[in-house]
């Protein structure tokens, strides 16, 4: 019998996999190492300490801009969660309607307008706004980074309800429930776990976007990720690598559980 | 005996101009308190698209849809009296098999002690005491029918619609279900209306049965009428193994006509209600294997030769030609001192009074 053909046995792929996981790791790796190192340099190890996390914490700016970025986060994750779940029924478990495919782009327009270009879209709208209403809060940020956020959170949503059984609802139907009991009792329980994913999944999404969040903020509004920016414009030392890597670790701790979260579902 | 379904002209049409595909046709059909009802008939021919406008997932496009005496029209399957068996079963994956049983009772608002005594019952009922506090995934097969059955009979519905619910079985397990259901239906006295493509299902278990076939209801009547009494070549056809013979008429009287036989012996054969042939007309008549009797050469009515035979242990299926040609099927029982006759022996065969029947044409 033919043996099935394997991507492993094309010559030079170990050498293509290896300098891929290369270019991907090892300059975090480098960037969380040195933001153990007891000088200041990016490229001579000095010995190993903790005191550039001891200056991150006891920085004030970096401080507050991790909180904002903290409560932007949950609160754009959220609603966007929110939103995301009457979205995802109404794109599933409906008979198909005109213009379906339609509303299923709509939703998703974050994915496929490139991100500089919705930056610039929502820097013109909210100069104008803020000339016009004087209000110049935080509003703006959550409104674009809920936005932004939808699709992450209507994806996983959308996924876990195309693999649950519509015939569990009729049933429920069938056993007395109403429309909606048969939503409380059935389909949002089976949903919670697309429903964290999609929290998980925006919340870091919200943390990470530095574009959206340039464009659209007023003085005084960075969020963790702007601030890096900023920061970098000038001399780096290895706070800068205990910041990144801190929120490296945030990330992956959110990362970690959307992947536990979907892969229980079986 | 009070109805408890009746339905009068229904049918069904899915989607719509060109595509429009009809799944029913005119059905009529009036289903007794406390009866087990079967929907007989092969694959895609309307069985579940009748149950689930029945249960009210799907709406008639015409006719009318009586439940006690109701009018089941604009009211969902919230709204009535009637508990579906899935065939997949459906149970709530995240629920206990005490919360899947309890759950009809909760949604209709029955008191907590009201729901934890019905739910005992239904769980010794089904004999599933043991594994109340188990989920779905952590019970055989054949244990999620049981829960599947308990959850739909604890709210006392008037009716229970069953879909082929034993088709995920294997064989053992269904014939035991099978018994289950007969005596979970006599004791909780509760009309069921029971889908399935298994003949020998259908006869052994139901009060009544209607044949379908491609959306239309062909014959309803009892087990015996169905297997003795087909009306049309389709149903004779679907149920058990039938002998079909052309024969022309020669005399009608009454609702029995007179045929003559291959080899020119005449033969009375009962007609169905409403049907009658002309004289001299050939019309198809049937009759069953086994009520057929293998004689000498020369006995009975018709005379053949054996042409092959096949052992079955409780009896033997001799395949016969008879003088005119045309196959003849006989099912001898058998006993160990009775030869197999080889193929070529010459043979009669004797036809009891009443075994013969005229199909409709
Ligand atoms: N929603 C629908 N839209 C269009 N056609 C449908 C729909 N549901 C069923 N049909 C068609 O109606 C016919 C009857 O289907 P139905 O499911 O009632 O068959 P069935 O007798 O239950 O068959 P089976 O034994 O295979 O379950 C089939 O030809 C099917 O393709
Ligand atoms: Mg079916």
């Amino acid at each position: 019998m033919a043996k099935s053909f394997s991507v492993r046995r094309l010559p030079g792929f170990g050498a293509i996999a290896l300098a891929t996981f290369v270019m991907l790791y090892l300059p975090i790796v480098v960037l969380v190492v040195f933001s153990f190192n007891a000088g200041s340099s990016q490229s001579q190890w000095e010995g190993f300490s903790l005191q550039w996390y001891a200056a991150a914490f006891a920085n004030q700016q970096v401080q507050e801009v991790s909180i904002r970025s903290l409560w932007l986060a949950a609160v754009a994750a959220g609603v966007a969660t929110a939103l995301a779940v009457p979205a995802a029924l109404g794109t599933t478990r409906v008979s198909r309607f005109p213009g379906q495919t339609m509303i299923y782009a709509l939703i998703n327009q974050p994915l496929m307008v490139p991100e500089i270009v919705t930056g610039i879209a929502l820097l013109i709208v909210v100069a104008w706004l803020k000339v016009h209403t004087g209000y110049t809060g935080m509003g703006y940020l959550v409104l674009a980074h809920t936005a932004f956020c939808i699709p992450f959170a209507y994806l996983p949503i959308r996924a876990r309800l195309e693999t649950l059984d519509a015939t569990l609802e009729s049933a429920a139907s069938d056993l007395y429930a109403s429309p909606f009991q048969a939503f409380r009792f059935i389909t949002l329980p089976l949903l919670v776990p697309g429903i964290a994913a999609g929290f998980m999944l925006s919340f870091v999404i919200s943390l990470d976007t530095v574009v959206i969040t340039e464009f659209v903020k007023s003085a005084g509004q960075d969020t963790l990720p702007t601030y890096m920016l900023g920061q970098l414009r000038r001399i780096i030392t290895p706070e800068m690598n205990a910041i990144a890597t801190l929120f490296l670790a945030l990330s992956l701790i959110f990362v970690t559980a959307f992947f536990l979260i979907t892969r229980k579902r079986g | 005996m009070t109805q408890e379904i009746e339905i009068a002209g229904l049918s069904k049409v899915f989607g719509q101009g060109a595509s429009a595909f009809r799944a029913l046709t005119d059905i009529n059909l009036s289903i007794d308190t406390g009866e087990f009802f079967t929907l007989l008939g092969p694959s895609g021919c309307g069985k579940t698209t009748l149950l689930r406008m029945i249960a009210g997932f799907e709406h008639p496009t015409g006719g009318t849809l009586k439940i006690a005496g109701e009018e089941m029209a604009g009211k969902g399957p919230n709204a009535r009296p009637v508990n579906t068996v899935f065939q997949s079963y459906a149970l709530f994956p995240h629920m206990t098999v005490a919360q899947n049983i309890g759950f009809g009772l909760k949604m209709l608002g029955k008191s907590r002690s009201e729901v934890d005594t019905t739910v005992a019952e239904m769980l010794r009922l089904v004999r599933m005491e043991p594994m109340a506090d188990r989920k779905p995934s952590e019970i055989s097969g054949g244990q999620q029918q049981r829960v599947a059955l308990a959850r739909a009979l604890a709210p006392r519905p008037r009716v229970l619609l069953l879909d082929e619910p034993l088709s995920a079985l294997d064989l053992k397990l269904r014939k035991e279900m099978q018994s289950e259901l007969k005596r979970l239906q006599t004791e909780t006295g509760i009309t069921f209306v029971f889908v399935t493509h298994d003949q020998e299902e259908a006869l052994t278990m139901s009060d009544r049965i209607a044949v379908m076939s491609a959306g239309r209801i062909l014959q309803l009547g009892t087990p015996h009428d169905i297997y003795h009494a087909p009306a049309e070549r389709f149903v004779a056809d679907f149920i058990g193994d039938t002998n079909f013979l052309d024969l022309p008429v020669t005399a009608i009287s009454g609702d029995v006509a007179t045929l003559t036989l291959p080899g020119g012996q005449s033969a009375e054969a009962r007609l169905p209600a409403g049907y009658l042939p002309v004289i001299g007309e050939t019309v198809t008549a049937v009759v069953r294997p086994e009520q057929a009797v293998l004689g000498e050469p020369g006995s009975g009515m018709l005379s053949g030769t054996v042409a092959s035979s096949v052992f079955f242990g409780t009896d033997t299926h001799l395949h016969l030609t008879l003088s005119d040609g045309q196959d003849f099927i006989l099912r001898r029982q058998n006993t160990a001192d009775l030869p197999v006759p080889q193929p070529g022996t010459p043979v009669g065969i004797t036809l009891g009074a009443g075994t013969l029947r005229v199909l409709r044409s």
